[in-house]
Protein backbone atom coordinates (compact mmCIF):
# COMPACT_ATOMS: atom_id res chain seq x y z
CA UNK A 1 0.00 0.00 0.00
CA UNK A 2 2.62 2.14 0.81
CA UNK A 3 4.85 1.40 -2.43
CA UNK A 4 1.72 2.22 -4.48
CA UNK A 5 1.32 5.64 -2.70
CA UNK A 6 5.37 6.36 -2.95
CA UNK A 7 4.85 5.85 -7.04
CA UNK A 8 1.79 8.13 -7.43
CA UNK A 9 3.96 10.61 -5.21
CA UNK A 10 6.67 10.51 -7.67
CA UNK A 11 4.39 10.44 -11.10
CA UNK A 12 2.66 13.50 -9.50
CA UNK A 13 5.98 15.19 -8.83
CA UNK A 14 7.35 14.41 -12.51
CA UNK A 15 4.51 15.69 -14.22
CA UNK A 16 5.00 18.61 -11.77
CA UNK A 17 8.25 18.64 -12.56
CA UNK A 18 7.43 18.16 -16.51
CA UNK A 19 4.95 21.38 -16.88
CA UNK A 20 7.43 23.65 -14.55
CA UNK A 21 10.23 22.80 -16.89
CA UNK A 22 8.23 23.47 -20.03
CA UNK A 23 7.84 27.18 -19.03
CA UNK A 24 11.65 26.98 -19.47
CA UNK A 25 11.29 26.66 -23.03
CA UNK A 26 10.31 30.41 -23.41
CA UNK A 27 13.15 33.14 -23.66
CA UNK A 28 13.41 36.06 -21.76
CA UNK A 29 11.53 38.92 -23.03
CA UNK A 30 9.58 36.09 -24.90
CA UNK A 31 5.40 34.95 -24.10
CA UNK A 32 3.86 32.06 -26.12
CA UNK A 33 6.97 32.78 -28.39
CA UNK A 34 5.72 36.64 -29.14
CA UNK A 35 8.22 39.28 -28.32
CA UNK A 36 6.62 40.82 -25.03
CA UNK A 37 10.11 43.13 -24.09
CA UNK A 38 9.66 44.33 -20.32
CA UNK A 39 5.79 43.38 -19.79
CA UNK A 40 4.90 41.30 -17.65
CA UNK A 41 2.47 38.63 -19.47
CA UNK A 42 1.51 35.64 -17.15
CA UNK A 43 -1.87 34.64 -19.58
CA UNK A 44 -2.36 34.03 -22.57
CA UNK A 45 -5.01 37.37 -21.82
CA UNK A 46 -2.33 39.26 -21.19
CA UNK A 47 -0.71 38.74 -23.81
CA UNK A 48 -4.06 39.32 -26.37
CA UNK A 49 -4.34 43.09 -24.25
CA UNK A 50 -0.59 43.70 -25.10
CA UNK A 51 -0.67 43.17 -28.80
CA UNK A 52 -4.27 43.57 -29.92
CA UNK A 53 -5.51 47.00 -30.35
CA UNK A 54 -8.62 48.64 -31.86
CA UNK A 55 -8.86 51.61 -34.05
CA UNK A 56 -11.91 53.63 -35.47
CA UNK A 57 -15.27 51.85 -34.58
CA UNK A 58 -14.71 49.17 -31.82
CA UNK A 59 -15.62 45.39 -33.10
CA UNK A 60 -16.56 42.65 -30.61
CA UNK A 61 -14.59 40.08 -32.31
CA UNK A 62 -11.83 39.04 -30.10
CA UNK A 63 -8.49 37.72 -29.85
CA UNK A 64 -8.29 34.81 -28.01
CA UNK A 65 -4.84 33.10 -28.78
CA UNK A 66 -1.78 34.53 -30.53
CA UNK A 67 1.30 32.02 -31.14
CA UNK A 68 4.57 33.44 -32.47
CA UNK A 69 7.09 31.42 -34.25
CA UNK A 70 10.06 32.07 -36.55
CA UNK A 71 10.14 31.37 -40.26
CA UNK A 72 13.41 31.49 -40.88
CA UNK A 73 14.31 34.86 -39.41
CA UNK A 74 11.12 35.76 -40.08
CA UNK A 75 8.56 36.22 -37.35
CA UNK A 76 5.14 34.64 -37.83
CA UNK A 77 1.84 35.02 -36.14
CA UNK A 78 -1.19 32.95 -35.93
CA UNK A 79 -4.02 34.36 -34.40
CA UNK A 80 -7.45 33.41 -33.43
CA UNK A 81 -10.37 35.70 -33.78
CA UNK A 82 -13.52 34.74 -32.22
CA UNK A 83 -17.05 35.81 -32.96
CA UNK A 84 -19.10 34.89 -30.18
CA UNK A 85 -22.10 36.47 -31.02
CA UNK A 86 -25.14 34.85 -32.86
CA UNK A 87 -24.45 37.49 -35.75
CA UNK A 88 -22.44 37.63 -38.81
CA UNK A 89 -19.61 40.39 -38.45
CA UNK A 90 -17.72 42.27 -40.58
CA UNK A 91 -13.98 43.20 -39.39
CA UNK A 92 -10.81 44.66 -40.95
CA UNK A 93 -7.61 43.98 -39.42
CA UNK A 94 -3.95 44.62 -40.59
CA UNK A 95 -0.41 44.01 -38.71
CA UNK A 96 1.85 46.97 -37.25
CA UNK A 97 5.22 45.91 -37.43
CA UNK A 98 7.73 47.44 -35.00
CA UNK A 99 11.66 47.50 -35.29
CA UNK A 100 14.09 46.86 -32.28
CA UNK A 101 13.98 50.33 -31.73
CA UNK A 102 10.15 50.73 -31.36
CA UNK A 103 10.23 52.60 -34.65
CA UNK A 104 7.92 51.11 -37.77
CA UNK A 105 9.98 48.61 -39.42
CA UNK A 106 6.81 48.49 -42.66
CA UNK A 107 4.85 51.28 -44.45
CA UNK A 108 1.47 50.99 -42.94
CA UNK A 109 -0.46 47.37 -44.27
CA UNK A 110 -3.80 47.65 -46.20
CA UNK A 111 -6.94 46.45 -44.57
CA UNK A 112 -8.08 43.21 -44.63
CA UNK A 113 -11.43 42.62 -44.63
CA UNK A 114 -12.93 39.51 -43.08
CA UNK A 115 -16.43 37.91 -42.79
CA UNK A 116 -16.82 36.09 -39.23
CA UNK A 117 -19.57 34.19 -38.94
CA UNK A 118 -22.24 33.81 -36.22
CA UNK A 119 -20.36 31.46 -32.93
CA UNK A 120 -17.30 31.05 -35.15
CA UNK A 121 -13.15 31.47 -34.94
CA UNK A 122 -11.08 32.25 -37.90
CA UNK A 123 -7.13 31.85 -37.85
CA UNK A 124 -5.32 34.48 -39.38
CA UNK A 125 -1.76 34.16 -40.05
CA UNK A 126 0.93 36.84 -40.73
CA UNK A 127 4.50 36.53 -41.95
CA UNK A 128 6.94 39.86 -41.40
CA UNK A 129 8.13 41.75 -44.33
CA UNK A 130 11.51 42.16 -43.42
CA UNK A 131 13.64 40.59 -40.35
CA UNK A 132 14.19 44.29 -38.89
CA UNK A 133 10.53 44.03 -37.86
CA UNK A 134 10.86 42.05 -34.40
CA UNK A 135 7.75 43.05 -32.50
CA UNK A 136 4.28 43.70 -34.28
CA UNK A 137 0.83 44.86 -33.21
CA UNK A 138 -2.72 43.37 -34.53
CA UNK A 139 -5.25 46.67 -35.22
CA UNK A 140 -8.53 45.77 -35.64
CA UNK A 141 -11.44 47.51 -37.47
CA UNK A 142 -15.10 47.19 -36.97
CA UNK A 143 -16.58 47.37 -40.62
CA UNK A 144 -20.60 47.44 -39.30
CA UNK B 1 -39.70 82.18 -75.99
CA UNK B 2 -39.56 84.35 -72.46
CA UNK B 3 -40.27 87.67 -72.16
CA UNK B 4 -37.58 89.12 -69.74
CA UNK B 5 -40.02 92.62 -69.46
CA UNK B 6 -42.10 90.60 -66.83
CA UNK B 7 -40.27 91.37 -63.71
CA UNK B 8 -42.07 88.55 -61.93
CA UNK B 9 -40.88 85.76 -64.37
CA UNK B 10 -37.29 87.85 -64.35
CA UNK B 11 -36.93 87.46 -60.39
CA UNK B 12 -38.37 83.50 -60.82
CA UNK B 13 -35.49 83.09 -63.86
CA UNK B 14 -32.70 84.52 -61.78
CA UNK B 15 -33.81 82.50 -58.73
CA UNK B 16 -33.47 79.32 -60.86
CA UNK B 17 -30.55 79.82 -61.44
CA UNK B 18 -28.93 80.66 -58.30
CA UNK B 19 -30.64 77.51 -57.10
CA UNK B 20 -29.26 75.65 -59.95
CA UNK B 21 -25.91 76.92 -59.19
CA UNK B 22 -25.88 76.37 -55.83
CA UNK B 23 -26.95 73.31 -55.75
CA UNK B 24 -23.94 71.92 -58.57
CA UNK B 25 -21.56 73.38 -55.82
CA UNK B 26 -23.08 71.87 -53.16
CA UNK B 27 -22.94 68.30 -54.96
CA UNK B 28 -19.09 68.30 -55.40
CA UNK B 29 -16.89 67.62 -52.92
CA UNK B 30 -13.63 66.41 -52.66
CA UNK B 31 -11.61 64.82 -49.73
CA UNK B 32 -8.30 62.81 -49.37
CA UNK B 33 -9.00 59.03 -48.42
CA UNK B 34 -7.24 56.07 -46.68
CA UNK B 35 -4.90 54.85 -50.01
CA UNK B 36 -4.84 51.29 -48.01
CA UNK B 37 -8.52 51.65 -46.63
CA UNK B 38 -11.46 49.13 -47.42
CA UNK B 39 -12.82 50.27 -50.88
CA UNK B 40 -15.79 48.78 -51.54
CA UNK B 41 -17.38 51.55 -54.11
CA UNK B 42 -18.42 48.62 -56.70
CA UNK B 43 -17.81 45.11 -56.53
CA UNK B 44 -15.34 45.40 -59.65
CA UNK B 45 -11.30 44.80 -59.17
CA UNK B 46 -10.24 47.79 -56.96
CA UNK B 47 -7.51 49.22 -54.90
CA UNK B 48 -7.93 46.92 -51.82
CA UNK B 49 -7.69 43.73 -54.28
CA UNK B 50 -4.46 44.80 -55.63
CA UNK B 51 -3.18 45.56 -52.31
CA UNK B 52 -4.34 42.31 -50.51
CA UNK B 53 -2.76 40.08 -53.38
CA UNK B 54 0.40 41.78 -53.65
CA UNK B 55 1.04 41.92 -49.57
CA UNK B 56 -0.53 38.13 -49.73
CA UNK B 57 2.46 37.23 -52.54
CA UNK B 58 4.79 38.54 -51.35
CA UNK B 59 4.46 37.34 -47.77
CA UNK B 60 4.17 33.94 -48.74
CA UNK B 61 7.17 34.15 -51.45
CA UNK B 62 9.57 35.49 -48.99
CA UNK B 63 8.99 32.08 -46.97
CA UNK B 64 9.78 29.90 -50.11
CA UNK B 65 13.05 27.97 -49.08
CA UNK B 66 14.43 28.91 -52.58
CA UNK B 67 14.17 33.18 -51.15
CA UNK B 68 14.05 32.15 -47.35
CA UNK B 69 17.31 30.69 -48.09
CA UNK B 70 19.39 33.97 -48.36
CA UNK B 71 20.84 33.71 -51.95
CA UNK B 72 19.36 36.53 -53.76
CA UNK B 73 17.66 35.11 -55.98
CA UNK B 74 17.82 37.06 -59.28
CA UNK B 75 14.17 36.97 -60.85
CA UNK B 76 12.69 38.31 -63.96
CA UNK B 77 8.69 39.19 -63.89
CA UNK B 78 6.53 38.19 -67.04
CA UNK B 79 2.78 38.14 -67.86
CA UNK B 80 0.04 38.01 -65.28
CA UNK B 81 -2.66 37.12 -67.82
CA UNK B 82 -6.03 38.68 -67.14
CA UNK B 83 -8.51 36.17 -67.43
CA UNK B 84 -11.24 37.99 -66.19
CA UNK B 85 -14.12 39.80 -67.98
CA UNK B 86 -13.16 43.03 -67.06
CA UNK B 87 -9.99 45.41 -67.42
CA UNK B 88 -7.46 44.68 -64.34
CA UNK B 89 -3.78 46.12 -65.14
CA UNK B 90 -2.31 43.45 -64.24
CA UNK B 91 1.05 45.23 -64.58
CA UNK B 92 0.26 47.53 -61.46
CA UNK B 93 -0.24 44.01 -59.46
CA UNK B 94 3.32 42.50 -60.47
CA UNK B 95 4.93 46.23 -60.21
CA UNK B 96 3.53 46.10 -56.79
CA UNK B 97 4.57 42.66 -55.77
CA UNK B 98 8.20 43.86 -57.43
CA UNK B 99 8.21 46.67 -55.21
CA UNK B 100 7.24 44.86 -52.13
CA UNK B 101 9.80 42.53 -52.90
CA UNK B 102 12.33 44.41 -53.36
CA UNK B 103 12.07 46.83 -50.03
CA UNK B 104 13.02 43.28 -48.38
CA UNK B 105 16.18 42.85 -49.49
CA UNK B 106 15.71 39.16 -50.48
CA UNK B 107 15.38 39.31 -54.35
CA UNK B 108 16.98 40.77 -57.11
CA UNK B 109 15.31 41.36 -60.48
CA UNK B 110 17.20 41.39 -63.69
CA UNK B 111 15.52 43.59 -66.36
CA UNK B 112 12.02 41.96 -67.69
CA UNK B 113 10.65 41.85 -71.26
CA UNK B 114 9.08 44.90 -71.12
CA UNK B 115 12.07 46.96 -70.17
CA UNK B 116 14.31 44.93 -72.31
CA UNK B 117 14.13 47.59 -75.32
CA UNK B 118 14.73 50.37 -72.94
CA UNK B 119 17.75 48.66 -71.51
CA UNK B 120 18.93 47.83 -74.69
CA UNK B 121 18.79 51.58 -76.19
CA UNK B 122 20.04 53.18 -73.14
CA UNK B 123 23.24 50.53 -73.13
CA UNK B 124 23.03 51.22 -76.78
CA UNK B 125 23.73 55.34 -76.37
CA UNK B 126 26.49 54.41 -74.22
CA UNK B 127 28.28 52.94 -76.54
CA UNK B 128 28.39 56.23 -78.40
CA UNK B 129 31.45 58.82 -78.99
CA UNK B 130 29.64 61.48 -76.79
CA UNK B 131 30.29 58.99 -73.21
CA UNK B 132 33.47 58.41 -71.91
CA UNK B 133 34.45 54.90 -72.27
CA UNK B 134 35.74 54.34 -69.30
CA UNK B 135 32.40 55.22 -67.24
CA UNK B 136 30.41 53.47 -69.69
CA UNK B 137 28.21 50.43 -68.91
CA UNK B 138 29.75 47.70 -71.22
CA UNK B 139 27.43 45.34 -73.41
CA UNK B 140 27.62 41.63 -72.63
CA UNK B 141 27.34 41.95 -68.88
CA UNK B 142 23.84 41.86 -68.33
CA UNK B 143 22.80 39.37 -65.73
CA UNK B 144 20.29 37.04 -66.61
CA UNK B 145 16.92 35.83 -64.12
CA UNK B 146 17.48 32.64 -62.51
CA UNK B 147 13.73 32.15 -62.49
CA UNK B 148 10.59 33.87 -63.75
CA UNK B 149 7.33 34.84 -61.94
CA UNK B 150 4.38 35.07 -63.90
CA UNK B 151 0.20 33.85 -63.19
CA UNK B 152 -3.10 34.61 -63.86
CA UNK B 153 -6.40 36.37 -62.20
CA UNK B 154 -9.69 34.67 -62.97
CA UNK B 155 -12.79 35.83 -61.98
CA UNK B 156 -16.61 34.20 -61.81
CA UNK B 157 -19.08 36.40 -62.34
CA UNK B 158 -23.02 35.46 -61.09
CA UNK B 159 -25.36 37.96 -61.46
CA UNK B 160 -29.60 37.34 -60.60
CA UNK B 161 -31.90 40.08 -60.25
CA UNK B 162 -30.27 42.27 -57.14
CA UNK B 163 -26.63 39.96 -56.19
CA UNK B 164 -24.03 40.35 -58.01
CA UNK B 165 -21.14 37.62 -56.60
CA UNK B 166 -17.98 37.99 -57.95
CA UNK B 167 -15.48 35.68 -57.54
CA UNK B 168 -11.57 36.59 -58.30
CA UNK B 169 -8.38 33.57 -57.70
CA UNK B 170 -4.54 34.93 -58.26
CA UNK B 171 -2.56 32.92 -59.24
CA UNK B 172 1.40 32.97 -59.11
CA UNK B 173 4.31 30.96 -59.71
CA UNK B 174 7.68 30.93 -59.64
CA UNK B 175 9.75 28.80 -62.32
CA UNK B 176 13.44 27.96 -62.60
CA UNK B 177 14.82 29.27 -66.09
CA UNK B 178 17.55 26.53 -65.72
CA UNK B 179 15.69 23.18 -64.99
CA UNK B 180 11.59 24.30 -65.62
CA UNK B 181 11.12 23.36 -62.22
CA UNK B 182 8.03 25.67 -59.85
CA UNK B 183 9.90 26.48 -56.96
CA UNK B 184 6.79 27.85 -55.64
CA UNK B 185 3.08 28.71 -56.19
CA UNK B 186 -0.10 29.93 -53.96
CA UNK B 187 -3.19 31.96 -54.87
CA UNK B 188 -5.31 34.33 -53.31
CA UNK B 189 -8.98 34.06 -53.51
CA UNK B 190 -11.30 37.01 -52.92
CA UNK B 191 -15.06 37.18 -53.21
CA UNK B 192 -17.48 40.07 -52.81
CA UNK B 193 -21.14 40.28 -53.04
CA UNK B 194 -23.46 43.29 -53.87
CA UNK B 195 -26.81 43.74 -52.94
CA UNK B 196 -29.52 45.80 -54.28
CA UNK B 197 -31.93 47.75 -51.60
Amino acid sequence: MNRTWTIIALLVAALGTGCATKKGFEKPGFAFGCPIGDAKVSSMEDLVKLKVMSEGKRTTIEATEMRCTMAGDLQKIDVNLNNDSSHVKRVSYKFRWIDREGMRAWEEEVWKPLLMYENSNIAVSAVAPINKAVDFRLILLSQE
Amino acid sequence: MIDLRCPRRLVLLTLLAALTIAAGCAAEKTRYGDARGVGTVTNGFGSTDLQMIAESMTRSMLGAPVVAGGNLPIVTVQEVKNKTSEYIDTRAITDSIRAELQKSGRIRFAVDAAAMQQQIEELERQQSQYYDPNNSAEVGKMVGAAFRLEGNITSIVKQVKDIKDVYYKFNLQLWNVRNGLLEWSDEKEIRKTTTKG
